[in-house]
């Protein structure tokens, strides 16, 4: 009789053992599962992305070497070039040899300047972040609250203006609104800087590379301002696509999620309008919205490449396109592979979002 | 008029239209509609879709489709107009006074919230303590005999069954005890066994808070069940109103009697179903329709029935009827004959064996778990030549996928389908075998149909990959559409230019057009108004008369199965729990699923109580 | 009843954006006859010319010179040529291989939907301006492979946004249909499901016109397009923008020729999809 109560009072204990482990085993299959297999997938991913830029790169016919040898090389001359960069090795031996070095960190020197590739794009990589999600930011903000005021002024003429605006903002690549920035508010109205990332005679010591965290933490906040004000109008041009894509998107899916028999079952529940927007249809409608930013991803790291060329701004875009005049391919390499890391990496944090967003996926 | 047949009683109805019109673009979709509703008591709207049973809830929830609007008449909640309450007045009694059961449980209920959300949210507005809302929520959802309201109250929608889903919003529209509830089609999108629950939740709920609920339904012997009294709709009038077993038992109006006689019925002698010719007027057709709206499709129209809108007449105590005729005995009554039969050869080679068929599906993913689902557990069947056999069974019984894998769109992941005692393989040769032989007609009509493509197209697709046969098809298409019942003039529209009953004739047409040797026929009625389904059926059987075709029905519906097939086999989940000709099954069920199945249908015998207390 | 034609003409957009495009082709047609300088002819007596509403203009350069004396007029006239190249042959390209693959993608399904599927997610993480710079690196210049490269990236766009709309015609039954009414895999894919994304191609097809000169000047402006003696109006930014505080103009014309070109496809794609749309738009419910 002692050893059955003894049984019978375990339980409660195991039980609240049980749960204790059944609720870590969900946290670990809630979270952490899918945080590990977005890695997971993100290496694949960069494996593949890899395979592909080895091969545009190294079976295309261009020639790197023909453009550093001096016009009176030799063949010999070209054959120790070849040699000294490893080019006359087997083709799948070079992608090998490259693959280890790079998993290590290390994607070789610059053909043209002989700085370590790694170096040069952690010095420029900072740049194109700041603007990159600056840029972003700014789309996103924009392309809300466009888009639920036009939803809400539906068929009046305010809809009608924002409409023809966003397709106007969205016919215009983002580098040609750069240009047209810097015409009106640049040079045409002297409204802004638009040469670097920030005036020339102020000196911001280097701890980060980030020039927003760097004037911050020197506490050189006029430079902060100044930083900011460079980066008003190339965050612009990049926003302009993407807010006017949100804008449609957005309107365009709470169209829809109106549409829904539970905004119309909640209506016939006396639920207010107001709540019936916020509360039960931007839930909803917010999620097409987080996918597009996923698959614009590519195109906004794509967008600031040119941004950074019009504006001078010292990041990838302009890393790359020296590269590229110069056929620098190790640096082109380089820096192809950390555009499609950034890009990869922007994907999975919005694919997080949205699982972590949408019930049906936290839930499965 | 309307408050003699309710019950007379001292204090106002709790909902009375008078003279209620709706009218768009100048068209009353609505006409003259008058109807009272007494406390605590139930009020059937019966009506095909196109009738406006619809639309009546739909003006109470002050809803109203653009460019459609009340043009004559009131509508009273107890005193109060609800017609000419302000918004703000009106928004205040929904939820609170006046509470909705919508018809598709499934996305009546926010995916992105959980059922406790929902309740907190409603009871946040029924002013309902915080502290006190997620016991209240508890005690409604257990009051819905739901298994575990505690896990139910952290889950979503999408994680609960359909069924589940409804009790969900019972419970929501119960919670504030309302005075009036209106469920419209509240299980047409469930299961029969769950229907049978739901009916059973929404009466006891009824009864003990004294509600008096507006039950909009196209199935009259569900009605005649659940309701008091009942009106039906035709055309946007109600042409009888009256109390619900006066109605049923004797209905007075052509169309109500149209309705019952089209209408397969589960018990008695087997009768052929009769029903009336053409369509349900749809909104632009309405116009045009002078006098008795149902005029155009009565077998006893008169000059007279056209010179004038009918009133509503009181022919007997507790009915009235919109008819100038007397008629009170049917015109026609429906010969009472033998089931129309088919011999068969028990000896011959059947024309289809099934044999130990499984079928899974399973999720795929580089990194997310595989899971098993046995849809097909095992089956094994055969057809003869000609005879019609019916699969009845629920969703999720595999009968569907059973279909697809008889016609070859799925693929078995075990067993054989043998056709003519030979097996059928894989090769394109015996695919060509196949859909000579087999032609399947999918449930949803217009679905099956690109819609691109002329009628005449359509029915002849199966010879247009013959090229010798191209100067036939007009002929043929000639031929397909007076065999279906089709009108000549159809062969040169699209899919969207025909009614749904239609679209399911020209499938039909196209399945016969090669004239294969058996028909699978998925579901392919369900989604039909009664008296279209009745032509469809009878079409069936006029085809096994005239060109010896066997059937493979699979159908949810037991009246179905049994006015067409001679046998029957039941499925529950992937597996067949009983099989055996249609009067043997169904007059002494052995497996406790066929019983369960048969005890879900509304009986004929209104003086026996259904749905059972549970 | 009258199956009634779509009139694409009726929307105002259509009109609008086919009359931009067309004028374009037109001007590029006749560049020899309409430029009043050969476009490569420098003088540089007279550089940095403004256009003629401006003080210091010159009668035979009505928009100007540049920084080595061109004019621009010309160079602007010239320069549609390759756009209205690259804006014609790249669209046809990527609708050949981004609908083909697709549709074979979406109507087989299994491994080759998933294999497609896969390469299509690896070439989108590449930005697609970025992959066609290093495209343009490994194929080296001219308008061949500006071309190439173009159709390269931007296939998977197509075979995307149809994959997807394919997905969704194979969810009805009349595919199903279609092959036990006996026909082969080839009739399905051209009679059931090319016409049902038809409208999705004719759209996807006009705003890729804008896309390709896009892409053309970007790749001009960087200098791996086509060779520097043929004006592109990218090459035309690239030049301006160095010279932009001396002559803004020289940068404000080609980025309005391109504006204008993008625009015009953009609204061509965005009537047409309307018109197309609401042709087969289901007839009204008539439950009431």
């Amino acid at each position: 009789m002692v050893g059955d109560t003894r049984f019978v009072s375990l339980p409660s204990a195991d039980a609240r053992l049980y749960l204790g482990a059944v609720r870590a085993a969900q946290i670990v299959g809630g979270i952490l599962l899918p945080v590990l297999r977005s890695i997971a997938t993100v290496a694949v991913q960069l494996l593949a992305v890899s395979i592909v830029a080895f091969v545009v790169l190294r079976l295309l016919p261009a020639d790197p070497l023909a453009m550093m040898l001096p016009p009176n090389a030799t063949i010999e001359d070209a054959e120790r070039m070849r040699h000294a960069f490893g080019l006359d090795r087997p083709i799948l031996e070079q992608f090998w040899i490259w693959l280890v070095q790079a998993v290590q960190g290390d994607f070789g020197k610059s053909i043209q300047s002989s700085v370590p590739v790694s170096k040069l794009i952690l010095t420029a990589l900072p740049t194109t972040i700041e603007l990159a999600v600056f840029g972003l930011l700014l789309g996103i903000a924009a392309g809300f609250v466009l888009g639920i005021v036009t939803f809400h002024y539906r068929g009046t003429a305010l809809e009608r203006v924002c409409e023809t605006a966003a397709s106007l903002s969205q016919s215009i690549p983002e580098f040609l609104w750069g240009i047209l920035f810097i015409l009106v508010f640049g040079l045409g109205l002297h409204l802004l800087p638009f040469i670097g990332p920030i005036d020339a005679r102020v000196i911001v010591p280097s701890h980060t590379g980030f020039l927003f965290i760097d004037t911050a933490w020197n506490g050189q906040w006029d430079a902060f301002g100044n930083h900011l004000l460079h980066l008003v109008m190339p965050a612009f041009a990049l926003a302009m696509l993407k807010a006017a894509l949100i804008m449609r998107l957005l309107r365009s899916s709470l169209i829809e999620t109106y549409r829904e028999d539970y905004v119309n079952a909640a209506r016939l529940r006396g639920v207010g309008e107001r709540r019936i927007l916020f509360h039960h249809a931007l839930r909803n409608a917010v999620l097409p919205t987080v996918t597009l930013i996923g698959v614009q991803a590519a195109h906004t790291f794509g967008g600031t490449l040119l941004i950074e060329a019009i504006y001078s701004l010292p990041g990838l875009g302009n890393l790359m396109i020296g590269a590229i005049r110069t056929q620098d391919l190790p640096l082109i390499q380089g820096i192809l592979l950390t555009y499609c890391g950034m890009v990869l990496l922007l994907n999975r944090s919005v694919d997080l979002t949205y699982r972590w967003l949408n019930p049906r996926l936290r839930a499965a | 008029m309307e408050r003699d047949t309710a019950s007379a009683l001292a204090q106002p109805p709790l909902l009375e239209a008078v003279h209620l019109t709706v009218e768009s673009g100048g068209t009353k979709v609505l006409r003259d509609l008058s109807f009272a509703l007494p406390h605590g008591r139930i009020l059937g709207l019966i009506g095909e879709s196109g009738a406006g049973k619809s639309m009546v809830g739909r003006v109470i929830a002050n809803q109203l489709p653009p460019g459609f609007a009340v043009s004559a008449g009131s509508l009273f909640f107890e005193t109060d107009d609800l017609l000419a309450l302000p918004p703000d007045a009106h928004r205040k009694l929904l939820g609170r006074r006046i509470a909705f059961v919508p018809q598709e449980p499934m996305s009546a209920l926010n995916p992105a919230l959980t059922i406790g959300q929902h309740f907190a949210e409603h009871l946040a507005r029924l002013e309902v303590p915080k502290s006190d809302r997620r016991g209240v929520t508890l005690e409604a959802l257990a009051d819905m005999r739901l298994a575990s309201p505690e896990r139910v109250v952290d889950q979503y929608p999408f994680q609960l069954s359909g069924g589940m889903c409804q009790r969900v919003l019972l419970a929501l529209a119960f919670v504030s005890k309302p005075d009036l509830v209106i469920a419209d089609e509240p299980t047409a999108s469930l299961d029969a066994t769950t229907q049978v629950h739901i009916i059973g939740l929404l009466r006891n709920l009824q009864s003990k808070y004294g509600t008096g609920v507006l039950f909009i339904t196209h199935q009259l012997r569900l009605a005649a069940h659940l309701c008091d009294d009942v009106a039906v709709l035709y055309a946007g009038e109600i042409v009888e109103y009256g109390a619900a077993g006066t109605v049923f038992r004797r209905p007075r109006h052509p169309y109500s009697r149209a309705l019952e006689g089209a209408n397969p019925r589960f018990a008695g002698p087997w009768r052929q179903l009769l029903s009336p010719p053409g369509h349900m007027p749809g909104l632009n057709e309405l116009r045009d329709l002078a006098g008795c709206r149902f005029a155009p499709r009565c077998a006893s129209s008169t000059e007279a029935c056209l010179a004038e809108t009918p009133a509503l007449r009181v022919p007997a105590e507790n009915v009235a009827v919109r008819c100038i005729h007397d008629n009170a005995m049917p015109a026609t009554e429906p010969g009472v004959v033998a089931p129309v039969r088919a011999v068969t050869d028990a000896a011959a080679v059947p024309l289809l064996q099934v044999d130990n068929v499984f079928k899974s599906f399973q999720g795929s993913g580089l990194f997310t778990r595989r899971r098993k689902n046995l849809a097909i557990n095992g089956v094994s069947l055969s057809i003869a030549a000609g005879e019609f056999v019916g699969i009845v069974g629920e969703t999720g019984s595999g009968k569907s996928t059973l279909g697809r894998i008889v016609m070859g769109i799925e693929k078995p992941t075990a067993g054989r389908i043998l056709l003519d005692g030979k097996p059928i393989g894989d090769s394109t040769a015996d695919w060509r075998r196949r859909i000579q032989s087999v032609q399947l007609v999918f449930q949803d009509p217009r679905s099956a149909l690109n819609p691109r493509r002329t009628v005449m197209r359509l029915v002849t697709q199966p010879l247009q990959a013959t090229p010798q046969l191209r100067p036939d098809l007009e002929n043929r298409a000639a031929v397909l559409l007076e065999d279906t019942g089709l009108p000549a003039d159809v062969a040169s529209r699209l899919p969207s230019q025909i009614s749904g009953g239609q679209c399911q004739r020209v499938n039909i047409a196209r399945g016969l057009c090669a004239m294969p040797r058996l028909l699978i026929a998925d579901e392919i009625a369900s989604g039909l108004d009664v008296s279209v389904q009745a032509q469809i059926l009878n079409l069936l059987l006029r085809l096994r008369r005239e060109n010896q075709i066997a059937l493979l029905m699979i159908s949810h519906d037991l009246a179905v199965i049994r006015y067409l097939c001679s046998r029957v086999i039941v499925m529950c989940r992937g597996e067949i729990v009983e099989s055996g000709t249609t009067e043997a099954i169904f007059a002494s069920p052995q497996h406790p699923y066929t019983r369960e199945l048969i005890s879900a249908v509304p009986p004929e015998d209104l003086s026996r109580r259904w749905p059972l207390p549970a | 009843m009258i199956r009634k034609l779509p009139k694409p003409l009726d929307e105002p957009r259509v009109l609008i954006g086919a009359s931009a495009l067309l004028a374009i082709v037109v001007v590029a047609i006749l560049a020899p006859v309409l430029a009043p300088h050969d476009p490569n002819h420098q003088d540089l007596l007279q550089i940095l010319v403004p256009p003629f509403w401006q003080e210091g203009a010159e009668a035979g350069f009505p928009l100007g010179t540049d920084g080595l004396g061109r004019c621009v007029l010309s160079r602007l006239i010239y320069g549609a040529r390759v756009a209205v190249i690259v804006g014609s042959v790249v669209p046809i390209g990527t609708v050949l291989l981004g609908t083909t693959i697709a549709i074979v993608a979406g109507y087989f399904g299994g491994k080759i939907d998933w294999a497609v599927s896969r390469t299509v997610d690896v070439w989108m993480s590449f930005p697609p301006v970025v992959l066609s710079l290093v495209l343009m690196v490994g194929l080296s210049p001219g308008l061949r492979n500006v071309i190439l490269a173009t159709v390269l990236v931007d296939w998977t766009r197509f075979c995307r946004v149809t994959r997807g709309a394919i997905l969704g015609v194979m969810k009805l039954d009349y595919v199903a249909s279609a092959r036990i009414a006996g026909a082969s895999h080839v009739q399905v894919m051209l009679r059931d499901l090319l016409p049902a994304v038809f409208p999705i191609i004719i759209t996807l097809f006009s705003v890729e016109i804008g896309i390709a000169v896009v892409v053309e000047s970007v790749l001009s402006f960087v200098g791996v397009s086509v060779s520097p003696a043929i004006p592109t109006w990218g090459s035309m930014i690239a030049d301006g923008l160095v010279t932009v505080f001396q002559e803004p103009w020289g940068l404000a014309f080609p980025v309005s020729m391109i504006i204008v070109t993008v625009l015009g496809a953009n609204m061509l794609g965005d009537g047409l999809r309307v018109r197309l749309d609401s042709h087969h738009a289901t007839r009204l419910g008539a439950d009431l």
